[in-house]
């Protein structure tokens, strides 16, 4: 009997061996451990062993048993296996189809110019005032050290609704409308859209721009070159370098024309710069006392500068935007190239 | 302005500013010029080699002229060069043997882009070109013959084998400089040479402008009386006789034709050639023509009448300054001279007037006249009122030295006030607190005086004496700007100060439209949609195609427009996006998404008394296939989610919508915050966009009125929730809302959700539709009886059938 039961271990260990998959397992399991299998044979078998043997034969039958279960199990687990990777091999898809994610759409680059000029100043501790853009003559001009025929009218090519109703050719009117209002500190930015008559592949008659202003004690205009390098750093890079040129306008004096080292070459000298390695950006200056007086501010306690930012082909030079026109057409061809 | 650096070495002393760049040629010291002018404020845009297209053209005198032997229309010609003789083929007929013509050598490269090189021509050597005025590049003014049909042959005895740009002064370079409003003075050449010589610490040299006067008295001539000193607070007045009417010597000629001025006359160009070097405005008279010898300045009378120069008569009026003799007007004072006194070939007698005028006055009568001369142009600017003398006598001491005409002996000077330096005292301490920097009080008193003002520093207070010219130095940032263009803006460079040291900390904000447009944009990005930038200036009859009308009470107009396509302001986001597809759709773009942030505006009257109201519109549209009228009112309940505030919605009255396929939302004070729908067919069929195109547009500014969300969080219920779906027949007519309405009042507060999922139209249900809603019960006590549900279904059957005859399907 002893033996009978170590042969059937031993041929199952040979059998098992032989076994390539599930249904082979399921067969070898009933041969062996299902309800009519050897070892349940042998069970059957204990009535005919003396009574002493009986529980010695007994606990071989059930390590036995144990043994053979435990070995399918094992084999079991690894055919599983097998199965799975092969189902998840053939379940394998072309992942360079088409997503079924609908489109984004995106900012116009001019907005995202302003965003960003915008968030470098808040952070700077400036507040964004916006106003008018069919302004008061007064406002636009005559508040600003420009009374009417003054020949710096020419500067800026006027769209007229009456002679005392213009569209605003700057956004330098929202100065002149929050010094009015509020006593310094001041240290406001002012986005938004202006219009000359103008109307060439370089210039268009709608633009935009940004105003800037601080007013307090004690700015200078080495405040404005160092206010000014910090946000064209935060623009352009850390390389970023700043100069001034004397120019004039009649709201600043001293007034300067602001030239930044060109960000396409990093002031190497390419097409873009005219070989020159600067690229003039804006205008800005210390603010004309007569201005300051002129919105009630005392300009014997109080300085202040200005700066004025064209977005329009600064956004050009940033995007690396070909033709200006390019910019009001909206070709969405266009628009599907600036995300 | 244009400076011509010949010229300007009458003034200043090119060689010195040579040795000090340490600059052998006038090439490299035009590019060092227009540098330092450029670094003090006067950029220079252009730099003009004059006589680049005359390298290697030079003066031949035409020894012998002989048949070419191989061809019949071809002469060869001997030309001498002085050293040595040259052979050049032509075949111009109006050379001829002992002619001086420019010859163009080998390597010349001709202003209408002709290169020379010699060569063989039909076997005879040509070592060369005769040239034509128009391949030099210059006119009859210039030089006369310039501009016939043939080769340039020159009446002067030029040395042959001399460059021709020597002869005829043009080996020139001119810097084109752009002059700032606040520099009148500096559109000279004396005011350039000024500056230049401030930078370079030289002096400027001296003119002699002395002449020599004949017997006869001025006051026999002309006399003057100035009735407006206001509007004219100088005149000057000086005259010659025996004049004879010439052309000017060639130098003088040159030097006009390089800075573009086409010479005429002697005395015209006098004239011209003040106007450029001293920036005075001349104007010269027969003095024939003056009745009574008098010239009167004086406002003119209405109604007086003037033909001028340009051909136009003008009707003058009480505003309008004038220059008369005893009987008429003669001159439209600082813009355009009068026909009936202008000089002309039989003029004996000339009168120069000298003169200085208001600016604003000659800017008004200028723009009203819509006439712009070069003395206009200079007067409106400002002029000092040292320049009419300098003016005076350079242009006496130029008919001296052309010889052309008697000078009369005085001057005569009308002016109310001396002419003396302007007094100014300043702070030294205001001084360093605008530069951020406090500079020596020697390099200050040094700038100064470089640029003719004479300053004493004592204490904080700087007492200046400033010089005519120089008006627009009134106060501390005035001279701040001179100290800081003239050291040089490179001081900055290695300084380094805390930002905003000493002002006060501010915080930083944003502008709550621009804020509440970006974040509302964002949904629209995240939608598809991309944003546009258009022209808020639109054509006239744009609001007539959207269906609006010609809102002639309304619409704000340009009276000044570029064309009729940009003539008015918007009063509607409508015709920038429905435009903006069209011009997409015909270039053949598909599935277009659009969205732009604008202002639209308003007129409260026209005409305009009053600024317009501009209101801040979001709008969108799109003509993907896969938008609906649905879709838009998910996107538009999107952006509406985060205000506390119950929406109605209606159809919408936007004319440009369709009236069946649109809605409007208004808010709780009934204004209308949102419009969006299907573009009415035939203002799609105006812009030539599909018939499928949807838009939308809400109103920023309203929504930022509107109180935003709040929320509670409420527990969330233990309880199953329990579905039940319920299909019932009803009327085409009757709604879905007034149905989900009525469901919810039914559930009471087991209400959880109530959507519709299917609209089912069929033969037999006729006029009938059949709608089939998905209806979710919750309670927060228990879980929901099979009795509870039942209960609400009978009671949503039993309304919905009192109210709209609706049956269970």
């Amino acid at each position: 009997m002893k033996n009978k039961i170590l042969e059937i271990k031993e041929n199952s260990q040979k059998e098992i061996k032989q076994i390539e998959n599930l249904e082979q397992l399921n067969l070898f399991r009933i041969k062996y451990t299902g309800k009519s299998g050897l070892l349940t044979e042998v069970m059957r078998g204990m009535r005919d062993v003396p009574k002493e043997e009986r529980p010695m034969l007994g606990s071989l039958v059930n390590e036995v048993r144990t043994f053979i279960e435990s070995e399918i199990e094992n084999l079991e687990t690894k055919f599983n296996e097998i199965e799975l990777n092969k189902k998840l091999a053939n379940e394998k898809i072309d992942i360079t189809a088409p997503s079924k994610n609908s489109e984004t759409g995106t900012f116009h680059p001019i907005q995202r110019t302003f965003n960003k000029l915008i968030d470098a100043c808040v952070e700077m501790g400036f507040e964004v005032v916006t106003g008018p853009e069919v302004e008061l003559d007064k406002y636009n001009f005559e508040m600003l050290n420009v009374p009417k025929d003054h020949p710096a009218r020419d500067m800026q090519d006027t769209f007229y609704i009456t002679e005392d109703i213009v569209l605003r050719t700057h956004t330098s009117p929202v100065q002149a409308r929050v010094m009015e209002k509020r006593q310094p500190p001041i240290k406001i930015i002012s986005p938004g859209r202006t219009y000359r008559v103008d109307n060439d592949a370089t210039h268009s008659p709608v633009f935009h721009q940004i105003e800037g202003l601080v007013v307090d004690k004690n700015i200078s205009l080495l405040d404005l070159k160092m206010m000014l390098t910090k946000l064209l750093k935060i623009l352009f890079g850390e390389n970023t370098k700043v100069r001034f040129r004397p120019s004039y306008f009649p709201f600043t004096e001293p007034s300067v024309e602001v030239d930044v080292s060109c960000p396409n070459c990093n002031g190497e000298g390419c097409n873009l710069c005219k070989k020159t390695g600067w690229m003039e950006l804006m205008g800005a200056g210390i603010v004309n006392p007569k201005v300051l007086e002129n919105c009630g501010i005392d300009p014997k306690e109080y300085s202040g500068f200005a700066f004025g930012q064209g977005i329009d082909r600064l956004t050009m030079v940033m995007d690396k935007i070909p033709d200006m026109r390019m910019m009001f057409e909206n070709d969405i061809r266009f628009l599907k190239q600036v995300k | 302005m244009k400076l011509s650096l010949n010229w300007l070495n009458d003034f200043v002393d090119l060689n010195e500013i040579k040795k000090i760049e340490n600059i052998n040629d006038n090439g490299t010291l035009a590019v060092k010029l227009a540098e330092k002018l450029t670094g003090v404020g006067f950029e220079v845009e252009e730099i003009i080699e004059t006589g680049k297209c005359l390298k290697n053209v030079v003066v031949g005198k035409i020894v012998k002229i002989e048949r070419h032997q191989d061809a019949e229309r071809l002469f060869v010609c001997q030309v001498n060069l002085g050293d040595r003789n040259v052979q050049i083929i032509t075949s111009a007929t109006n050379v001829f043997e002992g002619a001086t013509v420019p010859v163009a050598l080998d390597g010349a490269d001709l202003a209408n882009g002709i290169k020379i090189k010699s060569s063989k021509i039909r076997g005879v050597e040509s070592q060369g070109m005769f040239c034509s005025g128009e391949e030099l590049g210059i006119n009859d003014g210039l030089y006369e013959g310039a501009e016939i049909n043939g080769i340039l042959i020159f009446k002067d005895e030029f040395i042959p084998g001399t460059l021709v740009s020597k002869a005829l002064f043009l080996d020139d370079y001119v810097l084109d400089v752009s002059i700032t409003a606040n520099r009148p003075d500096a559109m000279s050449v004396i005011g350039l040479a000024r500056e230049i010589c401030a930078i370079y610490r030289l002096k400027i040299r001296e003119q002699d402008l002395s002449y020599n006067v004949g017997s006869e008295k001025i006051e026999n001539i002309v006399n003057v009386e100035n009735k407006d000193f206001q509007l004219c607070p100088r005149y000057m007045a000086g005259a010659v006789s025996e004049v004879k009417i010439e052309k000017s010597p060639l130098e003088i000629r040159s030097r006009l034709f390089v800075v573009g001025v086409h010479p005429i006359n002697n005395i015209v160009d006098i004239t011209n050639y003040v106007l450029f070097e001293y920036g005075q405005p001349m104007h010269a008279f027969d003095a024939n023509n003056i009745d009574g010898k008098k010239i009167i300045i004086r406002r003119a009378e209405k109604g007086e009448k003037i033909s001028a120069l340009n051909g136009s008569t003008y009707e003058l009026s009480n505003n309008n300054l004038v220059i008369a003799d005893e009987n008429k007007p003669l001159v439209i004072a600082g813009v355009i001279g009068g026909t009936n006194s202008c000089i002309n070939e039989n003029t004996k007698t000339v009168v120069f007037e000298s003169a200085s005028f208001e600016r604003s006055q000659i800017r008004k009568t200028s723009r009203g006249f819509g006439i712009r001369t070069d003395s206009s142009a200079r007067f409106e600017k400002g002029i000092d009122l040292l320049s009419q003398e300098l003016g005076l006598r350079r242009a006496l001491n130029l008919i001296e030295k052309f010889g052309a005409g008697k000078i009369a002996n005085g001057i005569l000077d009308k002016k109310e006030e001396e002419v003396k330096n302007l007094e100014v005292s300043v702070s030294k301490n205001k001084i360093d607190k605008i530069l951020g920097i406090s500079f020596d009080e020697k390099d200050i008193v040094e700038i100064l005086s470089s640029l003719g003002i004479e300053s004493k520093i004592n204490g904080d207070e700087i007492c200046l004496s400033i010089p005519p010219y120089r008006f627009d130095i009134e106060n501390d940032n005035d001279v701040a700007e001179e100290i800081i263009r003239m050291y040089g803006y490179g001081v900055y460079d290695n300084i380094s100060k805390p930002l905003f040291e000493g002002a006060s900390v501010m915080v930083g904000k944003h502008d709550p439209i621009l804020k509440l447009q970006r974040e509302l944009k964002q949904i629209l990005i995240c939608k598809g949609f991309y944003e546009i930038n258009s022209y808020s200036l639109v054509p006239s009859e744009a609001h007539i195609k959207l269906g609006l009308g010609n809102r002639s009470n309304e619409v704000v107009k340009i009276s000044n427009p570029i064309s009729d396509e940009l003539s008015v302001l918007r009063i509607s986001m409508a015709h920038s996006l429905l435009s903006n597809i069209s011009f997409n759709v015909k270039r053949n773009n598909k599935d277009i998404k659009i969205f732009e942030s604008g202002k639209t505006f308003h007129a409260k009257s026209v005409p305009l008394t009053e600024q317009p109201t501009e209101r801040n519109i979001l709008a969108f549209a799109s003509i993907d296939p896969a938008d609906d009228f649905y879709t838009f009112k998910g996107v538009i309940e999107n952006l509406l989610e985060r205000y506390n505030q119950k929406f109605i919605i209606d159809y919408s009255k936007k004319a440009f919508l369709h009236p069946g396929i649109s809605a409007d939302f208004t808010n709780e004070n009934g204004e209308v915050v949102a419009s969006f729908g299907k573009v009415n067919p035939v203002v799609a069929k105006e812009y030539e966009i599909p018939e499928n195109t949807y838009y939308a547009e809400v109103d920023c500014d309203k929504l930022l009125a509107l109180p935003l969300k709040t929320f509670k969080v409420k527990k969330i219920s233990k309880f199953p929730i329990v579905e039940r779906d319920l299909a019932i027949v009803v009327d085409e007519k009757v709604t879905v809302g007034s149905l989900e309405e009525i469901i919810k009042q039914c559930c009471g507060k087991n209400y959880n959700d109530v959507k519709l999922f299917d609209i089912y139209r069929s033969e037999q249900l006729g006029d009938k539709k059949s709608l089939a809603f998905r209806i979710k019960l919750l309670s927060d006590e228990k879980t929901l009886s099979e009795e509870d549900i039942n209960k609400v279904i009978d009671k949503i059957l039993r309304r919905t059938n009192e109210l709209y005859g609706a049956v269970l399907r």
